[in-house]
């Protein structure tokens, strides 16, 4: 943490010995654009590419120009590859998964933060231990296990292992445990129920924490793709992300005898494709978890 | 392993206002060092040998459904083209073909043994991993066998048995810019050894002193392709029928020294295939000479500009005076898994495409993804593969060279091969990873060939 | 963690007795099933030395001491450590100032920002190692065209062991630094803003606000990044798979990656022993950053 020092903290980066006071939004907000242009620019490049012929964004990466704009890798991409089919198995999963996840962790969590229960070290500790084990080690032997429970090429083998992922419920504990125990002690003595607790005094105080989860969640597993590949084998259940990886197996595997240009075109387009509904889920739910809903519910 | 120093702290008085973190984490190791045993239990029935060999069908009208895999791009269209014309022939089969991440899902398929495919397409490098989930296709493809590249019938042998359809030949070629070198006066068609090479390309420096003319491969993966490309020229490769280690040859120290002396030269381009870079020194002609699998035509099709159309093909220079002009670079197979339902049908399927005039016609010649024909690989059956009578025609992109012919020619040369070993990928970190090191200028041949062969024996060979 | 109850369990109503266990249920089930039970299963195989169709046969501590034994094990370990460091610090000095900028309400196009910062972590990974190989190409690369501008020399980026491990730090900071702005901005709303009215009534400066009042409010999720982004740089592997394949000459080949490795290779007995130790190091990793922060207060 030494790397963190005073002088840092302002905002006036690119000031950084006069005027520190006196014209901070300026500072901040030259910060904050190349920081933009960073994050940004490759992205930019990405989309503009897949509006290219596939055969010049190899040739001439860096450049753009308008004349030879095309839909091509559009056209190609949606005959060639179930995406459509994709979205819609990804929406089921997220749909599921993800309200298992944002109801199950941070009842848990709340659990793990504010009672005291035999075997509750024993039980955080085993979350500690998968949050740090490796995603791709349990894949082998969560296959065999869907093999037993026959849920190969199924949504539900797609949905529940890691709906309650460690993370989450080591996050929401972090979360929880800043609530501070009077306001549960206050609603107990109103008569409040150990649930009403949790869902009428916890809930509103944590929501920018929940809404937070629930950002990271949404992108999780719509980004998730190293079980799905292996557990949705047949093309009926193939979630976006599998459908962008066997698109891209030519281009992550050694580029023997392939077809580089066309897929990487078709590739681009899909990417940009599958990012537009993400971008609309975070613009709506940034929103909810930014704005500075806990101050009022501490104090009220 | 370290739970006596986490007990310890456990009891440490100072930490035990805090939840016992160290504590909890140990109970939890001992809880799951405990109830190990409970696992599911691994592990697979054995089969006789007998049981292992698919018998072709013996329907008058064969009927069902078949799952097939494909890489997905150009192959999977082409594929799934020809399945119209293999239903003019089978009605009453249905072919449900599936563009899938074939590297990432079929280990794990074949472990659960759940809605396994009948029929995957799959590199040659890596038919003998699976051989014990596969058909033994010894006796399904006798009538044929007499008949295709006595390469692809050695990769996909293993033990006596056979285990994958051969699908591509993909004959290594000399790849050169015939408009460059001719302006300075190199006719390349005059190349017949690799030391003519070496003496055209400092020809050709001379004339172009920024030039670097010779390819050099920077991808360790693709650097240790190519070079089992020039083993393959010389009958060898990195281990015999056995799997027995065998680079420490004659052969390979020629190979290696050969690299050596063209990067000391300074007359190769060091780059990734067909990375920016590598496109880059093709378009100024600074790079001529591309010794190469044949797919890498497609780099003329799509990817040049300036140098388009000055692009030629001949075969690979010999290692000695006579030596094969050719090596195989690459190459795919069709594998029936044992755990398919239709795999009878599914052989009649791959039978149809590369066995039947018909079927292999449609998979090369003219078709709806390549008017002019499918050029990026030959076919591996003999009847197929005749230099007069070519599937795909002549690449407008290479001035009208008819590919087909140089191919085939080079493709007969092929010496014959042993199945690649399962760990063949794995030893990019070594072998791949030395090479680079050699290139570097920081390892000798020598130094490549003992250090390889000593890490690729640990970590590879001896944890088979 | 906040302090528990002082009182004695067995003191308070059965209900709420009671009401941990029943929160707790629904996740323990799930989690039993497909986080436990599978954890068990590669403690069990890394004792052994299946390859998925054989038999396995227990093989006792064999595969951890080959790993324990073997310089490419400890290389990767070495890798990962090296792209901790030029990882973590950045991240964290950018992660902090980001938010904390836009978590003041004031701030003009604020939506904008947080929405800039969050495109690279949703931008698909195959995408990306796309963006990569053509944006660091020695010779033809937008950043080797920039850096011409100034002056400065081509730089091997993605071709040259010393430069491979920035390139790919760039590529990780890039794609997760907006994750970890959203969970320090988690952090930074849950503290009250009064407490900022006092002390600017007190006349203290932004950077001293920050420093002693702000970070230790935080310390919480500051730690909780800290660990989460060890984790991330331990395990990372589809970054360098896809951008790298490890080279050149494994100088890319993390800890995660090495593990992947083993997998693919259908060496399952040993990658099930290279996740635990993997497991065991990172875990003694994060529980040191703890007490380092811990002791800071």
């Amino acid at each position: 943490m030494s790397s963190i020092r005073v002088p840092v903290v302002s905002a006036d980066v690119a000031e950084p010995s006069t005027g520190r006071r006196a014209r901070p939004a300026i500072g901040s907000h030259l910060f904050l654009v190349m920081l933009t242009l960073a994050f940004l620019s490759p992205v930019i490049w990405a989309v503009l590419s897949a509006f290219k012929p596939a055969a010049e964004i190899i040739r001439n990466p860096l450049t753009f120009d308008p004349s030879t704009f095309t839909l091509s890798n559009f056209t190609g991409m949606f005959a060639d590859v179930p995406i459509a089919s994709g979205f819609l198995n990804t929406a089921i999963v997220l749909i599921f998964k993800g309200s298992i996840t944002l109801f199950c962790a941070p009842l848990a969590a709340y659990a793990f933060a504010k009672y005291d229960f035999p075997l509750k070290n024993l039980l955080f500790g085993t979350v500690l231990v998968t949050l740090m084990l490796p995603t791709i080690v349990l894949i082998i032997p969560l296959l065999l296990e869907m093999k037993e429970l026959g849920w190969v090429n199924t949504y539900q083998a797609l949905i529940l292992p890691g709906s309650v992922d460690a993370f989450a419920i080591f996050w929401m504990r972090q979360v929880i445990a800043s609530v501070p125990d009077e306001l549960l002690d206050a609603a107990r003595v109103d008569g409040c129920g150990e649930f009403g607790i949790f869902w009428r005094v916890v809930v509103p105080i944590i929501r920018p924490g929940l809404a937070g989860l629930a950002v990271l969640t949404v992108m999780n597993i719509y980004n998730d793709f190293v079980w799905p590949v292996v557990i949705a084998s047949s093309d009926r259940l193939a979630t976006l992300q599998v459908v962008l990886s066997t698109l891209a197996q030519n281009i992550t595997g050694n580029k023997i005898g392939a077809d580089y240009a066309t897929i990487t075109g078709e590739l681009l387009a899909a990417s940009a494709v599958a990012l537009v509904p993400l971008l609309v889920i975070f613009i709506v739910l940034q929103k909810h978890f930014i704005n500075g809903i806990l101050a009022g519910s501490v104090k009220g | 392993m370290h739970l006596p120093q986490l007990r310890a702290r456990r009891h440490n008085p100072a930490a035990s206002h805090r939840p016992a973190r160290w504590g909890l984490v140990a109970a939890a190791a001992a809880l799951a060092i405990g109830l190990a045993g409970c696992g599911p239990s691994i592990g697979a029935g054995t089969s006789t040998a007998d049981a292992n060999k698919l018998q072709p069908t013996t329907a008058s009208n064969p009927k069902g459904q078949i799952t097939i895999w494909d890489r997905s791009g150009d192959l999977y269209k082409v594929f799934g083209a020809a399945i119209k014309d293999f239903n003019k022939k089978y009605p009453n089969i249905k072919v449900n073909h599936q563009a899938v991440d074939i590297n990432a899902k079929l280990q794990n398929t074949l472990i659960t043994g759940t809605d396994v495919p009948d029929g995957v397409f799959l590199d040659d490098s890596l038919v003998a991993g699976y051989s014990s989930y596969l058909w033994d296709l010894s006796d399904a493809l006798k009538p044929y066998t007499a008949d295709i590249a006595q390469q692809k019938i050695d990769v996909n042998s293993i033990n006596g048995g056979l285990y994958g359809v051969p699908f591509d030949l993909d004959p290594g070629l000399l790849f050169y810019n015939k408009t460059a070198l001719e302006s300075v006066g190199i006719d390349a068609t005059k190349i017949k050894t690799y030391d003519d090479l070496i003496a055209a390309a400092k020809q050709y420096k001379l004339a172009k002193p920024d030039s670097a003319p010779i390819h050099l491969e920077q991808s360790g993966y693709l650097g240790q392709l190519q070079l089992e490309m020039y083993a393959s020229q010389l009958g060898t490769s990195m281990t015999d029928k056995k799997g027995k280690l065998r680079i420490d040859s004659p052969q390979y120290t020629q190979i290696l020294s050969w690299l050596d002396t063209v990067q000391k030269g300074g007359l190769g381009t060091r780059a990734e295939y067909l990375s920016p870079s590598d496109i880059g020194a093709l378009d100024s002609s600074n790079e001529v000479f591309y010794p190469w699998a044949i797919w890498f035509d497609f780099a003329p099709q799509q990817q040049l500009t300036t140098t388009k159309g000055d692009w030629r093909a001949m075969e690979l220079p010999a290692w000695t005076n006579g030596g094969a002009r050719s090596g195989a670079m690459g190459g795919s197979s069709f594998v029936l898994p044992k755990a398919g339902k239709n795999s009878k049908l599914a052989l009649l399927f791959y039978e149809f495409l590369m066995f039947d005039k018909k079927g292999y016609t449609a998979v090369y010649g003219p078709n709806s993804v390549y008017p002019n024909g499918l050029n990026t690989s030959i076919p591996s059956y003999l009847p197929a593969a005749n230099a007069s009578k070519p599937l795909f025609g002549p690449v407008k992109e290479m001035g009208n060279q008819d590919l087909w012919k140089t191919a085939v020619t080079a493709g007969k040369q092929i010496p014959g091969g042993v199945p690649t070993p399962k760990w063949w990928a794995g030893a990019v970190d070594y072998l791949g990873a030395n090479i680079q090191k050699m290139l570097d200028g920081t390892l000798t041949p020598r130094q490549v060939i003992d250090q390889s062969s000593k890490d690729i024996q640990t970590n590879l060979i001896d944890r088979q | 963690m906040a302090p528990a109850p002082q009182r004695g369990p067995s003191r308070f109503p059965l209900r709420r007795r009671l009401a941990p266990y029943i929160f707790i249920l629904p996740f323990i089930v799930i989690f039993a099933a497909f986080g436990v039970y599978p954890l068990l299963f590669t403690l069990q195989l890394s004792f052994t030395n299946w390859h998925g169709a054989e038999t396995a046969q227990w093989v006792g501590w064999s595969n951890y001491a080959y790993l324990l034994t073997s310089p490419d094990f400890w290389a990767s370990l070495g890798n990962s450590a090296v792209l901790w460091l030029l990882i973590i610090p950045i991240q964290l000095v950018i992660a902090l100032l980001t938010a904390v900028l836009l978590n003041n309400a004031k701030l003009r196009f604020r939506g904008f920002y947080r929405i800039a910062f969050i495109v690279p972590f949703v931008t698909p990974l195959v995408a990306i190692a796309q963006i990569w190989i053509v944006l660091f190409d020695q010779h033809y690369g937008a950043v080797n065209g920039l850096l011409h501008l100034v002056g400065a020399p081509d730089i091997a980026w993605l071709t040259s062991s010393m430069w491979a491990k920035p390139t790919l730090a760039l590529l990780f900071l890039w794609k997760t630094t907006g994750f970890i702005v959203i969970i320090l901005l988690s952090g930074l709303q849950s503290i009250d803003s009064s407490i900022y009215e006092a002390a600017s009534i007190d006349g203290a400066t932004r950077a001293r606000a920050l420093w002693s009042m702000t970070i230790p409010l935080i310390r919480r999720t500051l730690m909780f990044a800290v660990v989460l982004q060890t984790l991330a740089v331990f395990q990372m592997f589809a970054e360098p798979y896809v951008v790298t394949k490890g080279g050149p000459y494994g100088s890319t080949t993390t800890a995660g990656l090495f593990l992947y490795n083993h997998i693919t290779r259908a060496d399952l007995g040993t990658g099930a022993a290279n996740s635990l130790l993997l497991v065991a190091i990172v875990m003694l990793m994060s529980l040191g950053f703890v007490r380092l922060l811990r002791a800071k207060d």
